[in-house]
């Protein structure tokens, strides 16, 4: 073989390489005591049948990405649901806090591991979701404004939001067996 | 580890001129590289595409340092043919919806009986020689400083398509090229699954002598290309793709005098993470080659074109860093 300039991309990944890393913002935990303060709460995650997976896709628009709920009851009335959405390259771990009527409380982002994209932690942007519920259908730039450059989280933010609250209408809100 | 890789690449190239199955084997060990070298990479992003584009950039304010090293191997039977293209590109978001990029290309090669009828053919980089048809040919040249902006006009975020405009200026040595595209991207699946399709026009100015006259003239060519490609996200950072293009060479600026037309199609693998990517792509020529009006003499072999634009096959690996 001759001389060659090869495959100087992998050298340079080889130089390049380091540990990966992601940003922790909250536990479980600390997400409840943020937005149920003084709270205790009760563990009542379910198991979604394929009937109400198909329902919650149909309402919503948005693909049910795991059959589990996690979902606790707030001691002051409420409910704390933790969640992920589809990020550029990992997943979004959320938590969304529901009143007693449905509507959204507050929103947490948990964990965040993208390059871009981070400013949806921004509680100006996060306030637009307070007070909505199942009845409003979210959707990005026409009830939902975008931040320019985090496009992707901010749609997927907004989608996971919707279906949490389809979810709540359709499985949560009903008396459970 | 340049020794290593090299070593490694020889090895998966003799695989790929081999037989069926020991192409299988030389694509399975591309990718088990990529999967074993991985875990040490930690971070990235995109691109999700070894030769198509996308409409996602870069957002504002941000940079990306890219290499490529783009392959392109084997030509005639019993010939020999090496090409090996290397950029360094630098990325920068001036809008979020306008992408800059500036870079530089530097290539070298091998070529011996690889050209129609057998004769030694230097790649179209170098074609300003004029080996011998019975001469080794080996040559190492800085091509050029390219340009690059593009231009999203919907995000397939937003809008039902994704669509972007792009247009990158080449200046070489005795030679102009203007590449301008159209990028379109339909996003599925909470946008796991990427659609794209390009369509390229990239005439060429290239001043050559004519190896009979030596008479120095304007050559006119143009680049009319097509690129449909898939890809899916099918665990957390890596992603899966397919691409099939169209590569179209005609000896004038408007669609007449066409001289060439290959088919190339192949998987392409991309890891994205927080800082880094790595994309990885292979593919091949189909032997579905056809004669045009100005297609040279001898300038297709078992289906497929050896003109001194094409390879059979050619392996494009891109590295990128964001700052």
């Amino acid at each position: 073989m001759q001389a060659r300039l090869i495959f100087l991309p992998l050298a340079g990944i080889a130089i390049a390489g380091g540990p990966a890393y992601a940003s922790v913002y909250l536990s479980v935990e600390q997400a409840q005591a943020i937005l149920f303060p003084g709270a205790t709460f009760q563990q009542d995650s379910r198991t979604l049948t394929d009937e109400q997976v198909k329902a919650i896709e149909h309402a919503s628009g948005v693909h049910v990405l795991t059959r589990q709920l996690k979902v606790w009851r707030a001691s002051t009335g409420g409910w704390f649901i933790v969640d992920e959405v589809v990020g550029k390259h990992e997943y979004i771990p959320f938590a969304l806090a529901l009143d007693e009527r449905g509507a959204v409380k507050g929103i947490e982002i948990l964990e965040y591991r993208e390059a871009y994209g981070g400013q949806i932690r921004d509680p100006e942007w996060q306030k637009q979701f307070l007070g909505k519920d199942a009845g409003t259908k979210l959707q990005l730039e026409r009830n939902v404004r975008n931040i320019s450059g985090a496009t992707l989280s901010c749609k997927h933010i907004t989608d996971g939001i919707e279906r949490l609250l389809t979810t709540y209408e359709l499985v949560l809100r009903q008396p459970s067996h | 580890m340049l020794r290593q890789n090299h070593a490694l690449f020889d090895v998966i190239s003799r695989l790929l001129t081999g037989n069926n199955g020991r192409r299988i084997l030389g694509l399975a060990i591309c990718a088990l590289s990529l999967f074993a070298l991985a875990p040490s990479l930690a971070c990235a992003d995109e691109p999700l595409f070894g030769f198509s584009y996308t409409t996602d950039l870069l957002p504002k304010g941000k940079f990306e340092l890219e290499q490529w090293s783009t392959t392109r191997f084997h030509k005639n039977p019993g010939g020999k043919f090496w090409l090996q293209e290397n950029r360094t590109e630098e990325e920068y978001g001036f809008k979020d919806n306008l992408q800059l990029a500036l870079y530089q290309t530097y290539d070298s090669t091998s070529a011996y009986h690889n050209g129609p009828f057998g004769a030694t053919t230097p790649p179209e980089q170098f074609s300003y020689y004029n080996p011998g048809p019975n001469d080794r040919f080996q040559a190492t040249r800085f091509i050029g400083v390219s340009g690059e902006a593009i231009y999203r006009i919907w995000s397939p975020y937003i809008h039902r398509v994704g669509f972007a405009v792009y247009e990158e200026p080449t200046f070489g040595a005795g030679f102009i090229e203007s590449e301008s595209k159209l990028i379109f991207q339909k996003n599925y699946r909470d946008d796991r699954l990427v659609l794209a399709a390009n369509l390229t026009y990239a005439p060429e100015w290239r001043r050559l002598a004519d190896p009979t006259t030596r008479k120095v003239g304007i050559q006119e060519e143009t680049d009319a290309n097509i690129d449909l490609a898939a890809s899916y996200r099918f665990m957390r950072n890596w992603s899966a793709a397919f691409e099939i293009f169209n590569e179209r060479e005609f000896n004038s600026y408007y669609f007449t005098h066409e001289s060439n037309s290959g088919y190339y199609l192949g998987p392409t693998v991309h890891y994205g993470g927080r800082n880094f990517f790595v994309t990885a792509n292979f593919d091949e020529q189909m032997p579905w080659a056809s004669r045009h009006v100005d297609t040279v003499p001898g300038g297709i072999v078992g289906g497929r074109i050896v003109d001194n634009d094409f390879e059979q096959y050619r392996v494009r690996v891109k590295f990128g860093w964001y700052f």
